[in-house]
């Protein structure tokens, strides 16, 4: 689920880059807080940081002694993608093993639908390998799959999140596109 | 896996902090990124060099599952599904995923159906055929 957040955060900027005129300073807090919300990537409270959508409250600065940055606290409103466990949600298909496939699902580059968790789809080798059931449903590469999303993992190192799938319930599976 | 109560999207056991968080639906999304997106294109003569990876990944995404498109049913979809006493996250993955029937609907969003809530299949069926109405005139 993609959701809007309000943040409250910290931005230095050196002292070479403190400017005396104000408007200045205000470009320069938003280009460091920028580029400090793309660097952190995600976290595994919020999930992914996807956008600044608007800085909303600059703080007054204050000097840190030792280096002569100053620190700014802002508030700011931003967007993060979270996968949940329960969620029902859609994936492109991106890679298909003997025993499950890997989808991708917003920033999420690894949700694996195991075939232990689509019992009615044989997995069917050969140069592109498919998984299909007895009404001659296919799941391939580029397949788009509604699932139900039964467990989630952060990694701390990676800063990213894995899920696992499944096609256990109902109207779940390949969908088509329109 | 989370911690202290577990965490189950389908009950609505997704912390209190999601709870009251605004959710939004990839639609909303994609008219945000795209937006945003322009907004570079503007400033930059190679645009997707200047955004993350994770930014590039979700426009791509929403722009492939966005049912709707256009500015103005997006923001009808919303004032739809308002109507209908949904927490945020109930009202996305209905934005989300569009179910056709009220049967879909529930299977989608399990928790409509729990603690004594009001929604009928009539009432549900009325919200869907309103969101359809908006697709096809979109």
């Amino acid at each position: 689920m993609f959701l809007k957040v309000e943040l409250p955060w910290n931005v230095m900027i050196p002292a070479e880059n403190m400017d005396a005129k104000g408007l200045m300073l205000k470009r320069t807090i938003l280009i460091q807080l920028l580029e400090a919300f793309a660097s952190k990537r995600a976290t595994k409270e919020l999930g992914y940081y996807l956008t600044v959508t608007s800085l909303d409250k600059i703080g007054e600065g204050k000097i840190r002694e030792h280096t002569g940055e100053v620190m700014f606290p802002v508030v700011f409103s931003g967007m993060t993608f979270k996968i949940f466990k329960g969620e029902i949600l859609e994936g492109v298909v991106h890679k298909v093993l003997r025993h499950g496939v890997f989808m991708r699902c917003g920033p999420v580059e690894n949700v694996y639908l195991s075939h232990v968790k689509m019992p009615d789809y044989k997995y069917l080798p050969g140069e592109n390998p498919i998984f299909m059931n007895e009404k001659m449903s296919r799941i391939q590469v580029d397949t788009l799959v509604r699932f139900v999303v039964i467990g989630t993992k952060w990694m701390e190192v990676e800063k990213e999140f894995q899920a696992l799938a499944s096609l256990e319930g109902d109207y779940l599976g390949p969908i088509s596109e329109e | 896996m989370s911690g202290e109560e577990e965490e189950n999207a389908a009950e609505l056991k997704i912390g209190d902090e999601f709870l009251k968080a605004k959710c939004l639906m990839n639609c909303e999304v994609s008219l945000i990124l795209e937006h945003k997106y322009e907004q570079l294109q503007q400033v930059s003569e190679d645009p997707m060099n200047q955004v993350s990876q994770v930014f590039e990944k979700s426009l791509q995404y929403v722009k492939r599952f966005s049912r709707y498109k256009n500015p103005d049913a997006v923001r009808q979809v919303r004032e739809i599904l308002s109507r209908h006493q949904l927490t945020e996250f109930e009202l996305c993955v209905l934005g989300n995923l569009c179910p056709e029937t009220a049967e879909e609907a529930v299977a989608m969003v399990p928790s409509l159906k729990t603690k004594g809530r009001a929604h009928s299949d009539e009432a549900i069926e009325k919200m869907l055929n309103d969101l359809s109405l908006v697709k096809r005139f979109e």
